[in-house]
This record gives C-alpha cells, structure tokens and sequence, in this order.
C-alpha cells in the first residue's frame, strides 16, 4: 500500500502547499511538527531551566552564578517551606478521598435514577463551580464567609451555633480552603464517573440482582470493581491538582493567618516573584515535580496491572 | 416517600452548588456597600453596577483581551492538535509511539514549575506584556489525545481511496478527516476555552502593563481595590462566569463528554 502511494504521488504532483512542502519526505514529522515545538518550548526547556537554576542564586536581575547544593540545604532549615509541605500534604489527604467518594456517590445515584430533567438539573448544578474560574469562585466566598453579617454567618446565627473566624482561624483555614476546593471540584469528577458508570455492560448487574445480590453487593463486588480505572484517574487528577493549589488560597488567604494555609505553589510564588530568589524557588518547584512525577508512577502502575487483571 | 426524600436531597445538595452563583448575581444588582444584606427581595434592583463597569475602560479592555486570548488559544490549540493527532492515529513514521509518549508526559509537568523558566524564556525573547507569551503557552498534550481517539475511529479505508484517487495527505486531513471529528473539536474548543479563560497565574505573571491584563487577574486586583463596592465587584464577577456558563449551556453534551474523554486517558 505503502509503496502505491508513494509512486502515486511522485507520477503527478499536485499543486503543492505549503506545508506539504515543508514537510517534504517525512511528511508526519509536519503534522506534529508545531505542536512538537510548542511543548518542546514551553514544557521540555523550562524543565531543564528549573534543574538549573536551583544550582544557583538566580535573581531574575542579574546572571545566575552556581552556588551547588546550597538552596537545597537551606530547605532543610526554611520553616515556611515546612509548613508548605505540611499544609500541602493535610490538604491533599483530606480533599482526594472526600470528593472521589462524594462525586462516585452522586454519580451512581444519578445512574440509578436515569435520566430525568431532574437528574439533569442535577448533574448542570454540580457542574457550574467547575466552569468558574477559581479566583471568582475565592471572590464569591470571601464575601460568603467573612463578616458577622454574611449570609453563612446569619444562617448560624438563627440555627445559634457562634460563627467561627472562617479565614482568620489557623485551626480551622485549611479545612475551610479544602471544603471549597471539593465543592469546585466533585461536579468534574462526577462526570467521569458517570460515563465510567455507563461503559459498564448492564448485563453484569442485572445477572448479579437476577442471582439474588442485594444492590450494595452490587455495587461493591461488580460496579466498584470495574470503576477502577476511572478511580485511579479520578484520584490521580485529584491529587495533581491538589499538589497545585494556588489561586483559592492566593486570593482568599494568601497562606495566612502565619503560614496555616501555605502551601507549595505559594511559596514558590512568593520565592520567585516577591522576594526575587528564584533559584530557590526552583528548588522547591523540583520537589513539587518530583512529587507530581511519584504520583503518576503510581497511576501508572496501578493501571498496568489493572490491565492484566481484568483486560 | 423515600423517593421524594431522594428528590429533596438532591434539590438541596444542588442549591448548594447554585446558591454561591445566585448571591453573586443578586447582589451585583445592588448597589450596596455592606454585601451583607442577604435577601432575595427583589424591590431594589438596579443595573447601576454594569452600567458603571462598562463605562470603565479598564474592565473592556481585560474583557477583549481575555476573549481574544481565550479564542486564538481554541484555535491554535486545534489547528496544532488535530494535525498532530491525525499523524499519531494515521499515519506511519519512526518513533511514533515514542514521541507520542513524551507529549503526554508533559501533561504531569505542574504548570507552576515550568512558570518561572517560562517567564525567563519569554523575557528573553521579548514577548513579556504580549498576546504571544499569554496565548502560544496555551496548548497542552490534552488535546493530542483527544483528537487521536477520535481520529482512531475514521475507516482507513476512506483515506486509502482518497490517496489512490491522488488526493494529498493534507487535502485528505483538511476535507474528509476534520469533518468527520466535529464533536471531538467542539469538545475541545470548549475546553480550551474555559480553560483560558480562566487561566489566572500566568497572566498574573506574565503582565504587567493595564492594557495587557486578563480578565482574572483584573478581577482579582478589583476585589483587592474596591471592597467597599460589592455590588460592583460582583457585576465584574458575573461578566467574568457569563462566557463560560454560556458556553457550558449551549453545548451541555459535549462539553461532558469532552471531559469525559479527556480525564479517561491511561
């Protein structure tokens, strides 16, 4: 076929485009080629520009000089960055498990119920934090929780349980950060699960019931079993984005009351762009990849050997 | 009973989701100074607040620029990926698989990593305070893949007639290929969209000038200034949610899908 094709085209040449020309023989490399560059210049170098400047004092300003090691030691003595990784790591734990299982939750009894034009309506309001921008859903919020007179706060203050300090408490900001993240976050991972959900044969189920299994067995030993893959996914994806958090808490905290709700990308942030020491803040963008890279080893594995279990 | 109880939870857990949205757009119909004056009375409303952010210069300008960067993006980001992703699925070269790897091993880089090096890159050539550094950062390895599943799916026999007929491998890309993948497209174009549009740390970064900055990261700058106002921070709020739920109205379905396809890649 190959070859039919080759000599098709060198009998009669058509008008030529200019790509084709560009392309030439290895026409595929110029289909790839633009978005090969792209990634190549904005996701491979910067990469390898990260490694390095975190062996250096870099500054933005003046010319990176190679100081070794030394940014990395300094992480073992900076309590912010302690904090940073205490935070992230509290936050993650608690927001990965709480929206996989709301947001498997909602999507099983969404399946269950079928489509209706409630279900619908469901399904568009679980939805809607996902499409808002994080800093719009932090500006909304703010007014929400601060103040005596917010609306949280008047609702507590008839049901008469005391308002707590919502972002000014370092006891209870995380939680607060992490309760607004699942509430963005479930309707994204709800859909996943539903179209996970509905790959699955029905027969499976219906034999199951048919045999006499009540629906929770159901669901534990046949549907919670062939979700795997898109649980993998879904807490994969959860815990990436958690290890990212940025925009909520710069704009509603900005990892404050102290450090209580500093994290990593923050203190990456504040590292390059205010306190102008970036290649120290390089040092901690790798040990934030080098996490995010862990994570998806992990997935990968989980998923290869979910192949040959069920595949 | 227990499935009306079902049917009122489920009203609840919505109004949850919905109730944030809902006081946003009350109280940007207010002219209030307080925010706290919750109610849904409907006696006092008044388009002052939008009234006064389009007179702002300022607000027009992050509202253009941000659909104009939000726009290129779509379209750069699905010229570059069907065009790549038609190569992945159909076509045979050396080193295919491997290159096809190494883009999706991009997808784990965290965006925050790259963002310092980036700024660097950027300042060396020029492009600080451009469309270029806001808009060419814009495509990711997503839509590589999205586009491929969906080109895998086209019969290879409807190219392989188009080439003995003599048609050139662009031709067969541009007018057999990217016609039959339309809702993969539109999936993406939503994506990409939504996804610049609400993009906040690297324009935040990446500007510095007025006349360049997004809309997220004017609003964001208009919390921090005007507090007094709420009214009218939240008016720049709803015309910051307004494309994109619009957006996610219209086209519902495949907007899920797209997510659907896009979080179900191995």
């Amino acid at each position: 076929m190959q070859n039919v094709e080759i000599l098709l085209i060198d009998e009669k040449p058509k008008k030529r485009f200019c790509i084709k020309r560009l392309a030439g023989k290895g026409k595929p490399y110029g289909f790839i080629g633009p978005l090969s560059l792209l990634l190549f210049t904005f996701y491979v170098i910067p990469i390898f520009l990260s490694i390095y400047f975190s062996f250096t004092d870099y500054n933005i300003i003046k010319k990176p000089g190679f100081i070794g090691l030394s940014n990395y030691r300094d992480l073992l003595l900076d309590e912010t960055f302690k904090a940073s990784i205490k935070n992230t790591f509290i936050f993650t734990l608690g927001v990965v498990p709480a929206q996989t299982i709301f947001s498997l939750f909602m999507a099983s009894w969404l399946v269950s119920r079928g489509k209706s034009r409630l279900t619908e309506f469901v399904k568009g309001a679980m939805f809607i934090p996902v499409i808002s921008s994080m800093v719009l859903v932090s500006i909304v919020w703010r007014i929400l929780l601060n103040g005596e007179g917010s609306p949280l706060n008047m609702i507590l203050n008839i049901l008469n349980i005391t308002q707590p300090n919502w972002l000014g408490d370092s006891s209870i900001v995380l939680f607060v950060l992490m309760g607004i993240t699942v509430w963005k976050n479930t309707g994204y991972f709800m859909i996943l699960y539903i179209a996970g959900l509905m790959e699955i044969p029905k027969n499976y189920t219906e034999a199951a019931r048919v045999d006499g299994a009540g629906r929770w067995r159901v669901f534990y030993h046949i549907t919670l079993p062939l979700l795997k893959p898109t649980t993998i996914m879904v807490v994969f994806l959860g815990m990436v984005w958690s290890l990212q958090t940025f925009d909520l808490i710069y704009t509603l905290t900005g990892g404050g009351p102290g450090n209580a709700s500093m994290t990593l990308v923050l203190h990456i942030y504040n590292n390059a762009f205010k306190n102008f020491n970036a290649g120290y803040a390089m040092t901690i963008a790798n040990i934030l990849l080098f996490f995010s890279a862990m994570a998806a080893i992990v997935q990968k594995s989980f998923l290869k050997k979910e192949k040959s279990e069920v595949y | 009973m227990k499935k009306q109880l079902g049917r009122l939870i489920l009203i609840l857990i919505s109004s949850f989701m919905i109730i944030p949205f809902l006081y946003m757009f009350m109280t940007s119909l207010r002219v209030t100074y307080t925010a706290y004056n919750f109610k849904f009375a409907l006696d006092d409303l008044t388009l002052k607040n939008y009234r006064e952010i389009f007179y702002n210069t300022s607000f027009i300008i992050y509202f253009l620029n941000s659909l104009f960067i939000s726009l290129s993006g779509v379209v750069l980001n699905v010229v570059f990926s069907s065009m790549a992703g038609y190569a992945f699925a159909k076509l045979e070269f050396k080193g295919r698989e491997k290159i096809f790897f190494f883009m999706l091993l991009t997808l784990i880089i965290p965006s925050q990593v790259t963002l310092l090096p980036l700024y660097v890159i950027m300042r060396h050539l020029g492009w600080l305070n451009t469309y270029m550094a806001l808009i060419l950062p814009l495509p990711t390895a997503v839509g590589v893949f999205i586009m491929r599943q969906s080109i895998l799916k086209i019969p290879r026999d409807l190219m392989d007639s188009a080439r003995i007929d003599g048609c050139s491998e662009f031709r067969i890309f541009m007018e057999i290929v990217l016609p039959l993948i339309r809702p993969a497209i539109i999936a993406l174009s939503i994506f990409t969209f939504v996804g610049a549009w609400n993009e906040f740390l690297w324009p935040l970064i990446a500007t510095t000038s007025n006349s360049m900055r997004t809309l997220t990261v004017g609003m964001a700058s208009m919390n921090a200034q005007y507090t007094v106002n709420y009214g009218l921070v939240m008016a720049g709020a709803t015309m910051t949610f307004l494309p994109s739920f619009i957006f996610y109205i219209l086209l519902q379905r495949q907007f899920e899908e797209g997510v659907a396809l896009s979080g179900l890649k191995g």
